[in-house]
């Protein structure tokens, strides 16, 4: 019975295919497949909003009820929501034959690297008009509703020239992770310098305990943002995203080289094997089991690890990353996803609204609400927060600094990458096999490639 | 004349629908490569420039190019010689030797050749494992109180090992199995009359087996070849990714990591071309430098 | 004396080759019975020690991988698109290899060098050709007819199969047709059959055993195929080794090992299945014909 029930869906999908050309994906959705029907059915005057959308691990049914209550505050208007965890592989067909989603939401530095792409091939839509619309349904301009600071760095401007291409979504402080039940029972002090963290990872190695560990070197964009911003202050660290010349060989960045470099030497020994997309839950697991203490991360962290066996008396830690410089406060950088328009999307006028809707009261209790909450980067959303996540998010008002942004777009420069240069080469300063010289080096090589791309 | 026309129809009716096909799905897509490698192209606007042999002129400079076909040799290699050394033994050994069970060894050999390379990069991870893995604790019973565990993927000097071991896993049934088809085709009676002689297993191993096996063995190369490229391709996407720090690399990986992470797809293109003519080179290469006078039973 | 000391050779030498097999066999039979265990563990035994024994048969693992992760989806799926693959393969394959082998005729030698060039073109590279292809033919058909189906179409999936796996298909069996004496098709045609009958009902038959290589060959390599697959169906209609690749994806945000392993073994089961049923015959095609070089 199954089978023959299979075959038939199989048969009836394809044939749906074919004849919902135009269309891209229903994702794995029942009710969008039923809306994807209902909409072939109407005339096509009635405005049919495409929106595709990464399945993070926030999952899908927040994005099901935000959308629905879009399509309650908008009559007529039906959305079409494609959700899927490589939402790349499912809407970039699609686009190469001309055929785009309206609003994509999709962070930077995904492994697919979709969102890179299509800003380095400028094919964005510049978000000026929506800053100034108003919030559906309030009497507030976007702009205004947004958290200050979010649309002034380079992960919302990302030429570096002012205008907004991406809106900031569900944004997240990383840090350091511990197991402050450790701390608790060694009688430890956390510490809020690198000369702290040293001193600390001497005496934990007395006990066989190491320092350090981290995921993958992927990890390393948050946290050596934060290193940056913490040796030389926010405007050294935008120097640095934007290729200045001889940034990378300056005084500050040398400080930032050795400080990693050193940690390099406090890194548990198995982290580099572990260190790839497949087996990267180990290194985390190395917290929980008490062969590590730190491990950067974001805060989603607790929640990935929910499953898994852990050291008697563990309870999670959060702190932001030490301070470089003696006497200063430590740096956070803050997460978020990026939503954006495609400039080749049918209905630009309805994306616009869509995504100003995203900031309205209505959508971020919605996304606050869901099981494994997203936080809006909107005034009042803190009243939506729940106890565990005041843990992390309260690192900013216990004095953290917060350091936003990333690299600056560029056209593509063949065989070049910052990410592998700058993050991939800490596995080889972990197993000895580059000098730390010879990363600073090849960075500030890559940082003279990448300005010259950047028109 | 008739009958002239009658075969000629009858030829050109069993070959066209494979010559469309091969044209239309191999010969075109190839062309296209060839065409691409000379645009400086990210892969979604229309915006195609065409740059003539820039990318190649990049690709000549390319340090991190270089390191994946420093690693592909060496895959092509390693794997080679140690599958081909040892298929050759195994086949030997199961086609002369009267052994209990060969029937058994011959079916199990082949196994790895039938997984899927995804079921076969969860089993080696699960090998390779620096803490838990199978490996280390057979290791940690020889060397006892040695505290830092053997990092099989960690280790940049030794992942390009531990990759060549899963591939020579998985390839020496497939090659086994070829080598032990031709062996049974040799007339028993040679190694009869060698044994009268006083010529012992492992002489008439290379006196008698090996060069009437040989124009085999120079066909199997061809397949070394290709398939090295290709399989090398597959186990790092699985297992390594081309990590830690492209320390594994290879041509493929490299080509993918290019056209679609770095938005560089006619720079990608060019790395298949290069691929392209590199392993038609090298198993011309391999043909004439293994040419032999032709031996017949 | 002498003869003692050949003896204790002897013994070496069995005690040799057995080490040598067993050791192959067990480095094979281990770690594919361990992936085997594995599917039947509970999410929780995944932490710590991964050989350690299940604590019982947790069947749940297969369920939860055919409805949740919906691997009978893609199981169903990929053996449409294979089955489909190989007839279209072995259609189009078998006439042209036994022409090319056995007919002379001009141009011959050009096609049987063009054929044998498709070896050395990667499928890895040439499958974003075909997709933009793909999409220049729907874009077409979009216009001309209102409709498309060149992507997406797990039928266009195994025409593509098909042609890339003519080269090595064409040359094995024409390097079995070769071998053949001519006094068959003579035989045939004196007794008044055509060229197509005599293909058909005397010299098909014969290759029996090249048939059933080519086609646990082909089987094996579309079945485990994910690169072409993840490219040209990109909607819900997936083949298998996608849907464990997405499911791999999945278990890292989730920590679904149990379900992951279970997907292993479905992928892996029915090749496993095919290779006993057939494994006898694989060596007798092999040596009938094939790989003679």
């Amino acid at each position: 019975m199954k089978g023959k029930k299979s075959i038939s869906l199989l048969l009836t999908g394809s044939m749906a295919i074919c004849l919902l050309a135009g269309c891209s994906n229903a994702g794995n959705q029942e009710t969008a497949s039923q809306k994807e029907d209902l909409a072939s059915e109407k005339t096509t005057e009635d405005p049919v909003l495409k929106v595709a959308v990464f399945e993070g691990g926030y999952g899908t049914s927040m994005w099901t009820d935000v959308v629905a209550a879009f399509e309650a505050s908008h009559p007529g208007i039906t959305v079409e929501l494609t959700i899927d965890k490589k939402i790349e592989d499912v809407i970039s067909p699609s686009m190469k034959a001309g055929d785009y989603p309206d609003v994509v939401h999709l962070a930077t530095g995904r492994e697919a690297g979709l969102t890179e792409t299509l800003t380095k091939e400028k094919a964005l839509l510049p978000l000026t008009d929506v800053l100034d619309m108003m919030v559906p349904g309030e009497e507030v301009k976007v702009k205004d509703k947004i958290i200050p600071g979010f649309l002034d760095t380079l992960a919302t401007n990302p030429y570096g020239d002012g205008i907004t291409y991406y809106a900031p979504m569900f944004y997240g402080p990383c840090g350091l992770f511990y197991n402050a039940g450790l701390f608790e029972e060694k009688g430890w002090t956390l510490p809020s310098t690198w000369e702290e963290m040293w001193a600390l990872g001497d005496e934990a190695a007395k006990d066989g305990i190491a320092l350090f560990t981290y995921p993958t070197t992927g990890y390393f964009d948050a946290f050596t943002y934060a290193v940056l911003a913490s040796a030389g202050g926010i405007d050294f660290f935008n120097r640095c995203m934007t290729y200045e010349d001889g940034i990378w060989e300056s005084e500050n960045a040398s400080k930032v080289f050795q400080t990693i470099g050193k940690l390099a030497t406090y890194t548990e020994g198995t982290t580099v094997a572990n260190a790839n997309d497949d087996n990267f839950t180990k290194n985390q697991q190395l917290i929980l089991d008490n062969k590590a203490i730190f491990c950067p991360n974001g805060t989603w962290l607790p929640g990935e690890m929910a499953n898994a066996p852990r050291a008697d008396g563990f309870t999670w830690g959060f702190m932001p990353i030490p301070a470089v410089n003696e006497g200063e406060a430590g740096y956070s950088f803050c997460f978020f996803e990026q939503m954006w328009i495609p400039a080749a999307a049918k209905n630009q006028d309805l994306a616009k609204e869509f995504v100003a809707y995203m900031y309205s009261d209505e959508a971020g209790k919605i996304f606050a609400g869901s099981a494994s909450p997203a936080i809006q980067p909107i005034s009042g959303i803190s009243n939506y927060l729940t106890d565990d996540n005041k843990l992390f998010y309260s690192v900013y008002d216990n004095g953290a600094n917060v350091v936003m942004g990333g690299f600056a777009a560029t056209t593509p420069v063949e065989g070049v990458s910052m990410a592998d240069t700058l993050f991939g080469t800490v596995n080889s300063i972990v197993s000895g096999d580059k000098t730390v010289d010879q990363w600073q080096t090849s960075v500030e090589e890559v940082s003279d490639k990448l300005r010259e791309a950047m028109e | 004349m008739k009958k002239g026309r009658a075969r000629s129809t009858f030829i050109g009716l069993c070959i066209t629908p494979a010559l469309i096909l091969y044209i239309l799905f191999m010969l075109l897509p190839t062309f296209g490569v060839f065409k691409m490698s000379l645009y400086k192209w990210g892969g979604y606007s229309n915006k195609k420039e065409f740059v003539g042999f820039n990318n190649f002129k990049i690709l000549m400079e390319d340090m991190n190019f270089f390191r994946s076909f420093q690693n592909t040799i060496l895959l092509i290699v390693l794997v080679t010689t140690v599958t081909m050394t040892l298929s050759l033994i195994f086949a030997a050994i199961l086609s002369r030797e009267r052994i209990k069970g060969e029937n058994f060894f011959r079916i199990i050999f082949y196994i790895p050749n039938i997984l899927s390379v995804v079921v076969i990069s969860a089993i080696f991870s699960a090998i390779y494992d620096p803490a838990n893995g199978l490996l280390n604790s057979i290791l940690s019973i020889f060397m006892k109180g040695e505290s830092s565990p053997i990092l099989w993927l960690g280790n940049q000097n030794l992942v390009i090992y531990s990759l060549a071991i899963a591939m020579i896993w998985q390839a020496i049934g497939y090659y086994m199995v070829i080598y032990m088809a031709s062996m049974s085709r040799i007339p028993e009676s040679l190694y009869e009359s060698a044994s009268l002689e006083g010529s012992g297993k492992i002489h008439q191993f290379f006196s008698i087996t090996l060069p009437l096996i040989w124009t085999n063995i120079r066909t199997t190369l061809t397949f070394f070849v290709i398939s090295s490229i290709n399989l090398s391709f597959l186990f790092v996407k699985s297992l390594t990714n081309g990590g830690p720090d492209g320390a594994t690399e290879v041509f493929l990986s490299y080509m993918y990591k290019q056209a679609y992470t770095n938005s560089s797809y006619g720079y990608g293109m060019a790395i298949g071309v290069v691929v392209f003519l590199f392993s038609f080179g090298l198993s011309g290469i391999l043909h004439f430098v293994t040419k032999r006078e032709h031996l017949e039973f | 004396m002498k003869r003692k000391k050949e003896m204790g050779f002897h013994t070496l030498y069995r005690i040799f080759i057995f080490v040598t097999l067993g050791a192959l066999t067990i480095s094979i039979i281990i770690p594919v019975s361990w992936v085997i265990l594995a599917s039947i563990k509970e999410n929780s035994e995944f932490y710590g020690n991964p050989w350690v024994m299940p604590k019982g048969i947790y069947f749940q693992n297969f369920i939860d991988a055919f409805h949740k992760a919906k691997m009978g989806d893609y199981f169903f799926h990929s053996l449409l698109v294979t089955s489909m693959a190989l007839i279209i393969l072995l259609i189009v394959s078998l006439p042209a290899a036994y022409v090319l082998a056995r007919y002379s005729f001009k141009g011959r030698k050009l096609l049987n060098i063009l054929f044998m060039g498709g070896l050395f073109i990667n499928v890895n590279y040439i499958v974003v050709p075909i997709f933009l292809m793909f999409v220049d033919g729907d874009k077409f058909l979009m216009s001309l007819v209102g409709n498309r189906f060149l992507l997406n179409n797990p039928f266009i999936l195994a025409l593509v199969y098909a042609s890339t796996a003519l080269p090595f298909t064409i040359y094995l069996l024409s390097g079995f047709f070769v071998t053949i004496p001519k006094d068959y098709e003579e035989a045939a045609y004196v007794d008044g059959s055509g060229y197509f009958r005599t293909m058909m009902k005397i010299m098909l038959p014969m290759a029996t055993p090249s048939i059933i290589t080519v086609i646990l060959f082909n089987f094996l390599s579309f079945w485990n195929e994910y690169i072409i697959s993840m490219t040209l169906l990109t909607k819900d209609v997936k083949t298998l080794p996608v849907g464990l690749m997405q499911l791999m994806q999945a278990q890292k945000s989730a920590a679904n090992y149990g379900q992951l392993y279970a997907g292993l073994v479905i992928v892996m089961l029915p090749t496993l299945v095919l290779y006993i049923l057939v494994q006898k015959k694989l060596t007798q095609g092999m040596s009938v014909g094939g790989l003679k070089g």
